[in-house]
């Protein structure tokens, strides 16, 4: 009987299908005009949901131009899965409209809450990682997938604290909500090496937990490192310890749409590109070893 | 968390603030019963890095919002408004295009009478309603065949509608004139206080400002808020300290502006 370790990374498919789109980048509003006017070499873009929600300006105007021509996966920051206030209907249609607008090849947002009371901090709030918690997040994260008709993609975010309530690991806890609510994830090893640095953790034990077949896509990013503490900033290069954790990832799942988040400090298009054309030097590499 | 992360003063004073002991009653004097202290940080340095980042990030929002603002106010007296205005109208939406949009209001309200704060209020005023304008809703530009065909019809029945990208300001200063000056790099003085009639609008998807005549803006204003073509003139005539000659003589030439503009829609 074949298994699955003896097969080539890229025939390991997600529990969806959803197709490995090849190598990408953010989508920022400093390179809109030199995308529209060269069409540079990229495989995908991925979009911050909210910055094109509730505009009819340039953002848009340049984003329909774009969806066009590549693929958009969109990518939000503020549903706040984890939180304890009622669910916004009226939030998911306008996610629902801007997808169906782009043809999004699916949308996401992260394993965290963003506020409660009606507020919003406009930041990734880690939550307790409890059963309660799980058995929350688990029930919200089925409404709004039954409500968006397709599977979330969460993201493990980068978390600079934890709860002492917490009964389990963060990657377990992904895990779980990952099958119980059947939904799927983003991997961002970044934020994993991030996280770990914060809580003295092992980030390839992290990376083991992670079930490969619930992860539709990768995020490499840059962060600042306090010595201290890191900040996933995404203002800089993906350092090497980032890069052998994406290549052990790889090694294991086999391909993944992979994207580079580059947010502050943003250079020029063609760094980007140079940037994330790294990653197929690894994904080459881990097919070699795989195979 | 949200009380301490969200606190002005710091996640230390957040622990102390009603807020959180309402809900945790320990937590200041124990915050390790909460949050686990890491190997290099404490437990409440830990909070911080959440509180920094909150008020970090929204300030750097408000940044880009008001560059011209922040000019006249300076980046440490700036920092500190918006930080004031960040606790007192904390964000309650998804999206920020928003956020900021009652910052000119509440600097009217808290900074002192100066006539820098003055101009800087009118500065703030055009910056926001150019971040209105930015996301406005679109609308197609009346084309050159039904704007002639103004000419012959009813002006007292006839209603001329506005792209919903534009924002009419009357103000005490030539704020966008000294606007213009500071982003051209110069380093003006502070007019004298002036009257100013400036529109902030959307062409395409290019946002621009541009001061108007006060009898061409009244009348403007007069369309905006959907009176008949015949009405609005009338008004800009008869209005204050209008001079009706003038309007008569400037009258095609202001309607034409408009329309290169496309301020009138389909």
């Amino acid at each position: 009987m074949p298994s699955a370790d003896v097969r080539s990374p890229a025939s390991r498919p997600n529990r969806w299908g959803l197709p490995d789109l090849g190598l990408g980048v953010g989508l920022r509003t400093q390179h809109f005009r030199h995308i529209t006017t060269k069409w540079p070499e990229m495989d995908w873009f991925e979009i911050v949901s909210e910055n094109f929600i509730d505009t009819e300006g340039r953002p848009l105007h340049f984003l329909d131009q774009i969806a066009e021509r590549y693929p958009i996966v969109m990518h939000g920051v503020s549903l706040s899965v984890g939180s304890t206030d009622p669910i916004d209907f009226g939030f998911l249609d306008k996610l629902k409209a801007l997808a169906a607008r782009v043809k999004a090849k699916w949308l996401g947002d992260h394993v965290c809450w963003t506020g409660v009371a009606g507020l919003n901090g406009h930041d990734l709030y880690p939550v307790p990682y409890t059963e309660q918690g799980l058995g929350h997040m688990v029930s919200r994260v089925r409404i709004i997938q039954d409500y968006l008709e397709r599977p979330l993609v969460l993201e493990n975010p980068s978390t600079y604290l934890t709860f002492a309530a917490s009964s389990m690991p963060e990657e377990e806890f992904i895990a779980r909500l990952a099958e119980e609510a059947d939904c799927a994830l983003l991997l961002d090893v970044n934020n994993v090496y991030v996280t770990c640095r914060n809580h003295d953790l092992d980030p390839v034990a992290y990376l083991e937990a992670i079930p490969p077949e619930r992860v539709v896509q990768i995020h490499l990013a840059g962060h600042t490192d306090n010595g201290t503490h890191c900040i996933d900033t995404h203002d800089g290069r993906v350092i090497d310890a980032v890069w052998d954790l994406y290549a052990r990832f790889h090694a294991r799942a086999g391909g993944r749409a992979t994207l580079l988040e580059w947010d502050a400090n943003v250079p020029k298009f063609s760094v980007l590109q140079q940037e994330v054309r790294k990653a197929a030097r690894y994904r080459e590499a881990a097919g070699r070893v795989a195979a | 968390m949200q009380a301490v992360v969200m606190h002005p003063a710091g996640a230390k004073a957040g622990l102390r603030a009603r807020p959180a002991r309402a809900l945790i009653p320990d937590a200041a004097r124990d915050l390790e019963t909460v949050v686990l202290p890491s190997k290099n940080l404490s437990s409440a340095e830990r909070l911080g890095i959440y509180s920094h980042m909150y008020f970090a990030r929204l300030v750097e929002v408000m940044e880009a919002e008001y560059p011209t603002l922040r000019q006249i106010l300076g980046p440490e007296e700036f920092a500190a408004a918006c930080r004031r205005y960040i606790t007192k109208y904390p964000s309650r939406t998804r999206t920020l295009g928003s956020f900021s949009a009652r910052f000119p209001d509440f600097l009217a309200k808290t900074l002192p009478r100066t006539s820098r704060n003055a101009l800087a209020l009118d500065v703030a005023r055009i910056e926001r309603a150019m971040e209105d304008v930015f996301d406005a809703p679109r609308a197609e530009p009346m084309t050159a065949e039904q704007f002639a065909a103004l000419g012959a019809a009813d002006w007292d029945r006839t209603r001329l509608p506005l792209t919903p990208a534009i924002r009419l300001l009357e103000l005490r200063y030539p704020a966008n004139e000294y606007m213009n000056t500071i982003r051209r790099g110069e380093r003006p003085r502070i007019p004298r206080a002036r009257a100013s009639f400036v529109i902030v609008y959307r062409r395409g998807f290019q946002v621009m400002r541009r001061d108007q005549e006060p009898e061409q803006f009244r009348l403007l204003a007069s369309l905006v808020a959907g009176r008949p073509l015949g009405a609005a003139v009338r008004g800009a005539i008869r209005g204050r300290g209008a001079k009706p000659d003038r309007v008569a003589r400037r009258l095609g030439r202001w309607f034409e502006e408009w329309a290169g503009a496309h301020l009138f829609v389909r």
